[in-house]
């Protein structure tokens, strides 16, 4: 039975250690010659690449750019998906008739892999940018309406009963015991669908885009230099870390003054 | 009194639904919603046919479905064979959690479908790149799920369990695996739910077969009535696994009350 | 061979760089088949004590015994009833109790007897295939201390176990628990804080000063019991209302309330 706490010491030499396995295994792998530096280049040509993607442009732009690309069509469709779900959300979980019109149409779509959107996207909107907007909209819009709707429906009936003991009308009681008592559950909401939203951001760019980290991903791959490829990849991965930290920093200090 | 609020509530349901059906015919046989862009309930269930008995994209219905199934379960089933114990041992054990972890810090942050360009590159476009993504997307979330699964165990019933001399092995199949198996099924649930997507994703980008090719070829063809096809069965599919794994669930742990 | 012994025992605990005394030298016997009951105000370590005879907690000086044998790891010859019951909730009643039998290697055959015996001690009739959660709190406490009496251990080791229960399954748990102890003699080792408890259940009874923890008298309450005969007395309220009991807990409440520093309640 290992439950035994690390020492600070232990931590860090297997943390190292861990690491050194991976770039050390791949390092190894990429020298070799076994495979093609083309199709692995070491950790450091792959550093080496994305310094040179932000002087060079490839597929259209330089990495930055398309960075901003994404980042743009990305805030496009969250906004939308936020702006929409949580109101949405809310109200269904205070009107029940709303719940009842809207859940049966809801749960039948959202089988559905927001991906699968790409092809009505392509041909509604071509490559322009209501196309990716569209498939993240449909990635980041379940969370957003979910946990809003959850946040509402169950608000401690002790609250409610509060509210209207004291007189407020239906409209105050939404917008000063509904909405404030639903803040934990709608921003726990959020920040899942900021997280699918980015992750289906990327599925949408690798098909319907002309421009983006998914396209330049794609071209990449057209081209066969997986360094570009990995390139794109640290960049998604890295926006996603600053997507969620900033995220779960805002989720805490909200939990925080309301004293969680 | 319950019972009449649910027999209004599925009432209403099915009146939504089926308004909602009555107003795609009616804005689509008006021209409304061009028919380029969308397609009428009569064009779907004419493509429905089609690709049932006749075929569509080189394969009928059901082998599309097969060939989209057959992938998601292999890299399913291998993520989680591999997943789950990793997940176990992370829990369990500080050593494995410190050693293996930068290794996830490191991968975590990276979209499962941002592998498709990497694997289409490294094993082309056939169905190995399409379970390396899979596996890839449905890894990540077991693994963490069933470390969170160990972690969240009551101090107090490991402490029970070697009170009561349960000796390793015991220990893990009698106690660690039950006790983390709620949120064990949650990684499988939400490994599931990343596996149909990536699949879809990767047989759009190319595939020979499969469902999300149906979808690229209907694309393609500016067929729209048999994207909705598409559309409609990812959904039921990917419905019906979830399904099905809730069953597998609910079976397993006989003890839950919810 | 059951003797508890704790010799010079102080406890350190280590929070944030901070240094904690939780035990300042614990010097206790407890002996064969004795049933001796600690009490005392919150975080005087009584619990820890308990925990370092089960082997879940060790003592930063000094040692603790069991039979002459020094503690090192938790075992079923040491057996715990928890006040959370640490019932496995995927397992039936029936599982639970079995479990240890399991662990010991006694073989499939063998191990039905001693479970069925203790279901029918602990009137859990009927109850063999329920689950944990089906059950009430007094319940899943009978079935942990079924579990724990079903290891036949040389000691037994209860944690505030009656805790968690409303009043009056607290009460009908302390009357069945004396007719077990009464029937299964061993030695037992009970933490409580409730002090009628410790009286009504405790042949000696420890009371603990606050942080850090030591011993500030241990009360005899088996002579007491055996001069007054509260054994004829069918009904824990009629013990209760003793003299001679009340003189006890009085005195007892008195050496508690010392502990209390001014300005609290």
């Amino acid at each position: 039975m290992n439950r035994d706490p690390l020492t600070a010491k232990e931590f860090w030499l297997l943390s190292t250690l861990g690491f050194a396995t991976l770039f050390g295994v791949w390092s190894a792998v990429a020298l070799s010659g076994f495979v093609p530096s083309q199709f692995l280049p070491t950790p450091w040509g792959v550093v080496e690449r994305m310094v040179e993607l932000t002087a060079k442009p490839f597929a259209g732009y330089t990495i930055q750019q398309h960075l901003v690309s994404s980042v743009g069509r990305y805030l496009l469709g969250f906004g939308l998906a936020a702006a929409i779900g949580v109101p949405l959300g809310l109200l269904m979980g205070w009107f029940r008739w709303l719940d009842d019109v809207v859940s049966p149409l809801f749960e039948a779509v959202r089988f559905i892999a927001p991906i699968a959107w790409v092809p009505f996207a392509a041909l509604w909107f071509g490559t322009g940018i209501g196309g990716p907007t569209l498939i993240i909209f449909m990635g980041a819009f379940p969370p957003a309406l979910i946990n809003a709707y959850r946040g509402a429906k169950f608000v401690e009936p002790r609250f409610i009963e509060a509210a209207q003991t004291l007189g407020a009308s239906n409209w105050r009681i939404i917008v000063e015991v509904l909405l404030p008592a639903s803040v934990p559950s709608i921003v726990a909401g959020l920040r899942i669908s900021a997280g699918l939203g980015w992750q289906s951001l990327v599925g949408a760019e690798l098909i319907v885009a002309s421009s983006g980290i998914g396209y330049l991903m794609v071209k990449g791959q057209a081209s066969i230099s997986t360094s570009t490829v990995m390139a794109g990849m640290i960049a998604i991965g890295s926006v996603g870390i600053i997507i969620d930290v900033l995220l779960r920093r805002m989720e805490a200090t909200i939990n925080r003054r309301r004293g969680r | 009194m319950a019972a009449r609020r649910r027999f209004g509530r599925t009432q209403i349901a099915v009146a939504t639904v089926l308004g909602t059906f009555a107003l795609w015919y009616v804005l689509t046989a008006t021209g409304v919603i061009s028919a380029a862009r969308f397609a009428s309930p009569r064009e779907v269930w004419a493509a429905l046919t089609q690709i049932s008995v006749q075929g569509y994209a080189d394969a009928k219905l059901w082998q599309h479905i097969l060939q989209s199934c057959k992938l998601v379960l292999m890299g399913f089933l291998a993520a989680i064979a591999v997943g789950v114990p990793l997940g176990l041992a992370m829990g369990w054990s500080k050593r494995a959690e410190a050693y293996i972890n930068p290794i996830f810090l490191l991968l975590r942050p990276i979209p499962p479908l941002a592998w498709i360009p990497l694997a289409i590159v490294w094993l082309g476009l056939g169905d190995a790149a399409k379970v390396m993504v899979i596996f890839v997307a449905a890894f990540v979330p077991s693994v963490i799920n069933t470390y969170t699964g160990v972690r969240a165990l009551e101090p107090y019933l490991v402490e029970a369990a070697a009170m009561l001399g349960a000796k390793r092995w015991t220990f893990i199949r009698e106690v660690l695996v039950p006790g983390a198996a709620p949120h064990i099924f949650t990684g499988l649930r939400l490994s599931l739910q990343a596996s149909w997507t990536t699949l879809v994703a990767g047989e759009l980008v190319g595939a020979l077969h499969g469902l999300g090719q149906v979808l690229n070829a209907a694309s393609q063809d500016i067929f729209p009535a048999m994207i909705l096809v598409g559309m409609i069965f990812v959904g039921v599919c990917g419905g019906a696994m979830t399904w099905l794994l809730g069953a597998i669930e609910k079976r397993s742990m006989p003890w839950r009350t919810s | 061979m059951s003797e508890i012994v704790f010799e010079g025992v102080r406890r350190v605990f280590t929070r944030d760089g901070k240094d904690f005394l939780t035990l300042d030298g614990i010097d206790l016997t407890i002996r064969e088949r004795e049933f001796v009951a600690i009490v005392g105000p919150s975080g005087c370590g009584k619990t820890t004590c308990l925990r370092m005879v089960a082997g879940l907690e060790f003592p930063s000086e000094g040692t603790v015994k069991v039979g002459g044998k020094l503690v090192t790891a938790p075992g079923p010859e040491r057996a715990v009833v928890f006040q959370q019951f640490a019932l496995f909730p995927w397992k039936t009643v029936w599982e639970n109790i079995d479990f240890g039998l399991k662990c010991k290697g006694v073989p499939v055959a063998k191990r039905g007897e001693p479970i069925r015996r203790f279901i029918e001690l602990m009137s859990l009739q009927g109850y063999e295939s329920a689950f944990p959660h089906q059950l009430s709190g007094g319940m899943q406490q009978r079935v942990a201390i079924a579990r724990a009496y079903a290891l036949d251990p040389a000691v037994l080791l209860m944690d505030e176990p009656f805790g968690a229960l409303d009043a009056q399954t607290r009460t009908v748990m302390q009357e069945e628990l004396v007719r077990l102890a009464r029937k299964n003699p061993r030695s037992v080792l009970f933490i409580t804080h409730a002090v009628e408890e410790a009286v009504y259940l405790a042949d000696r009874v420890v009371v603990m000063t606050r942080r850090p923890g030591q011993i500030r008298e241990i009360i005899d309450v088996a002579s007491v019991r055996r001069a007054e005969d509260w054994d004829r007395l069918e009904h824990i309220e009629e013990v209760m209302d003793q003299a001679s009991f009340v003189h006890l807990r009085t005195r007892i409440w008195r050496l508690l309330r010392e502990q209390q520093q001014p300005g609290e309640h």
